[in-house]
């Protein structure tokens, strides 16, 4: 059921609530904006130092010695421990990774501590290995080795599954996307063609899993698709549904899926006795005490992970959930399947 | 129940969990003034949490389930944090298991040995300038060899001012080196290179102003022997860092390579960090009291102190211990590895 083994994108994480999620790893074009762009404000933090210390040293009057071991011990905390303190700080983004929505995370998923910030930002050298002369630019220019190629961040990426650099393998840790939570979309059709569609949808129509998802992605993304294009798109879909029941040939297959996402995402009941659902969840803390704490979170909707398959009979009764096909509780007829 | 009237009921949920997650994402520890939020906060978690595990049940639209995702993981990064430490755990690790791992560690042993082998062996060839004529001339350049001579030829002397600019330099300049080698560690090579030409430059050096020819030798005395004992040792010290480092990379133990590169560079951190305490305090003295027109045996009695100081913190604060006690050492009381909690429960 899981896509473990899809090569893409995602890492997923098992919680102690036994629940399993997936983080967007963020892969090497999204972290070098990032690593520009905190390059840019260590310079401008640094010049920020300078003008208040050249400022303090017109009101202190303090001596040109402390100023200049004052502007060094900047530098080589601005150099070394600017990604350090940031990510201990900030629960693992500086604020290039801020401005990229990158966050960095332990591979279990848990938040990074100041080791592994420590240790992710001290191999920082090693990723930008091997460095390049400034000489590469002008022959005169002295042979500092200052310029990053990234080469061995990049192999390294290459070559590990969460596109893990060095630093973060020795730390035990990765990048991923911290998506700003949008709202997911809400789905509502003014088209009163919809819902009567849908009532002609034979009523022991099943669909797939990946049907089903096909079809809801289409639909939460149909308002951005130009029509002549989302009849085009739709028609592969539903061409073979028309057959299959016995619709008239020119219905628009936009509307066809449509009507099928209603019934399947709207209308249809959501096959669990309703009352566990009737009460939304309590609206402040009023229970403090532990015991109180467990039952209020027990008789809460959806709460209990462990107690609701054996509480309720129609979950206890599902299946195991290696079978894709989903039920509606309101009709006995034979399944059957339809593949797209 | 028709599904979207769920969606509805559980939307409420999502949005208060939502909003919450925002406004405590910038908190360091975000339920330590409230702890009747965390109740609440992890409530609205777990029941997200279950809405995700049934999701597939449910049949809810797959952006749901996406926007699922996103919210559970947002929440769990702000249930899961780590703690603090406390201050007792930090003492156990800097005075006990610190000075005990590197005492043990055969990383440091082998540094100590590349660079003070070196360091000895290149102040050899430097000094006896019959037996390898123009050593020191090749290993150093004779522009540098000037320029040494030339900074050495007046007695010390200097100002406040200076001392404070002077120790402000040795730490950024020193330390970054010092860091550097760490940081190479996983490559080796330019790990040990770094070492290996500290050593023999260095070496080099101090041969050359050994020989009796050479009048800064006094001057050039005078002022290395204060701090030299940290700066040295705080070389060899992070480059065992980096060794230790690369060292896990290709010596696993049985242990898959990715986890003994982990393991390898949370040994490592204990060394660097005491690299960099040595050359922070190398590089106070070496700006205050390096330059001073102390008189010698002040100096050399700081050398004395300091030894002293090394050799009590790495030989008698890390006097072997049975290797049982070590691992339990490693795996239970490492104030770095802090099991992840809850912190209003702190």
């Amino acid at each position: 059921m899981h896509a473990t083994d899809a090569i893409d994108l995602n890492a997923f994480v098992t919680t102690p609530e036994n629940v399993r999620f997936e983080y967007r790893i963020a892969g090497p074009f999204r972290r070098l904006p990032a690593l520009i762009l905190d390059f840019a404000v260590r310079g401008i933090l640094f010049w920020i130092l300078l003008i208040l210390m050249a400022l303090l040293g017109f009101v202190v009057q303090f001596s040109g010695g402390i100023a200049i071991m004052l502007f060094l011990i900047s530098w080589f905390a601005l150099d070394w421990f600017y990604g350090l303190l940031f990510e201990t700080l900030w629960n693992g983004q500086t604020p290039g990774k801020w401005l990229t929505k990158v966050r960095v995370i332990s591979v279990d998923g848990r938040p990074i501590n100041s080791y592994q910030a420590t240790i992710r930002n001290f191999l920082r050298l090693a990723d930008f290995a091997p460095m390049v002369s400034l000489e590469l630019f002008s022959p005169d220019a002295p042979p500092m080795y200052v310029i990053p190629t990234f080469l061995v961040s990049l192999l390294c990426m290459t070559i590990t599954k969460r596109f893990q650099r060095l630093g973060d393998l020795a730390a035990g840790t990765m990048v991923v996307v911290t998506q700003r939570s949008w709202v997911p979309p809400h789905i509502k059709f003014d088209d009163p063609r919809v819902e009567s569609l849908s009532g002609h949808i034979p009523a022991n129509f099943r669909m797939t899993t990946t049907l089903a998802k096909a079809i809801a992605l289409f639909v939460e993304r149909r308002a951005r698709i130009p029509n002549v294009r989302r009849q085009e798109l739709a028609a592969y879909i539903a061409a073979p549904l028309l057959q299959q029941f016995n619709f008239r040939d020119d219905t628009s297959p936009d509307l066809l899926l449509c009507a099928l996402y209603y019934r399947e995402f709207i209308a249809k009941d959501a096959f669990l006795d309703s009352h566990s659902f009737s009460s939304p969840p309590p609206s402040s803390p009023e229970n403090r005490t532990p015991e109180n704490r467990t039952q209020a979170t027990d008789s809460k909707a959806l709460s209990a992970v462990t107690s609701a398959p054996l509480a309720a009979p129609p979950l206890a009764a599902a299946p195991p959930v290696l079978e894709p096909t989903p039920r509606s509780s309101s009709e006995n007829a034979p399944p059957w399947k339809v593949s797209p | 129940m028709k599904i979207s009237v769920l969606l509805e009921q559980r939307r409420l949920g999502w949005n208060e969990l939502d909003k919450m997650c925002s406004s405590l994402e910038g908190i360091r520890f975000p339920f330590q003034r409230n702890g009747s939020l965390v109740a609440r906060f992890s409530s609205l978690y777990r029941a997200a949490c279950t809405d995700l595990s049934m999701a597939e049940q449910y049949q809810l639209p797959p952006a749901t389930v996406e926007y699922l995702h996103r919210l559970v993981g947002r929440a769990h990064g702000l249930l899961y944090r780590s703690s603090r430490s406390t201050v007792e755990r930090w003492v156990y690790y800097c005075m006990v298991i610190t000075p005990q791992s590197i005492f043990r560690d055969i990383c440091v042993k082998v540094a100590f040995i590349v660079f003070f082998g070196l360091f000895t062996l290149s102040a050899l060839l430097a000094w006896s300038e019959g037996t390898f004529p123009g050593y020191a001339e090749r290993i150093l350049g004779s522009d540098q060899i000037e320029q040494m001579e030339n900074s050495f030829n007046r007695p010390l002397a200097g100002n406040f001012d200076q001392y404070v600019a002077m120790s402000g330099f040795y730490i950024q300049h020193n330390t970054s080196i010092g860091l550097q080698c760490f940081a190479l560690g996983p490559l080796i090579l330019p790990s040990l290179c770094a070492l290996g030409y500290n050593g023999v430059v260095l070496g080099a050096s101090f041969g050359y102003m050994t020989r009796s020819d050479v009048e800064q030798g006094d001057v050039f005395f005078q002022f290395v022997t204060a701090h030299g004992v940290f700066e040295l040792t705080a070389i060899a010290l992070s480059a065992a860092a980096g060794l230790r480092l690369g060292l896990g990379i290709f010596s696993t133990s049985g242990l898959l390579r990715m986890e003994s590169f982990r393991l390898n560079a949370e040994r490592a951190l204990p060394i660097v960090l005491a690299s960099i305490a040595m050359f922070f305090m190398a590089a106070f003295t070496e700006g205050f009291i390096s330059p001073s027109p102390l008189p010698y045996f002040a100096k050399a009695s700081v050398a004395i102190f300091s030894s002293g100081l090394l050799m009590y913190y790495f030989v008698v604060l890390g006097y072997p211990t049975p290797p049982i006690q070590l691992a339990l050492m490693h795996n239970g009381d490492n104030p770095w590895r802090e099991i992840g909690g809850v912190h209003a429960t702190r």
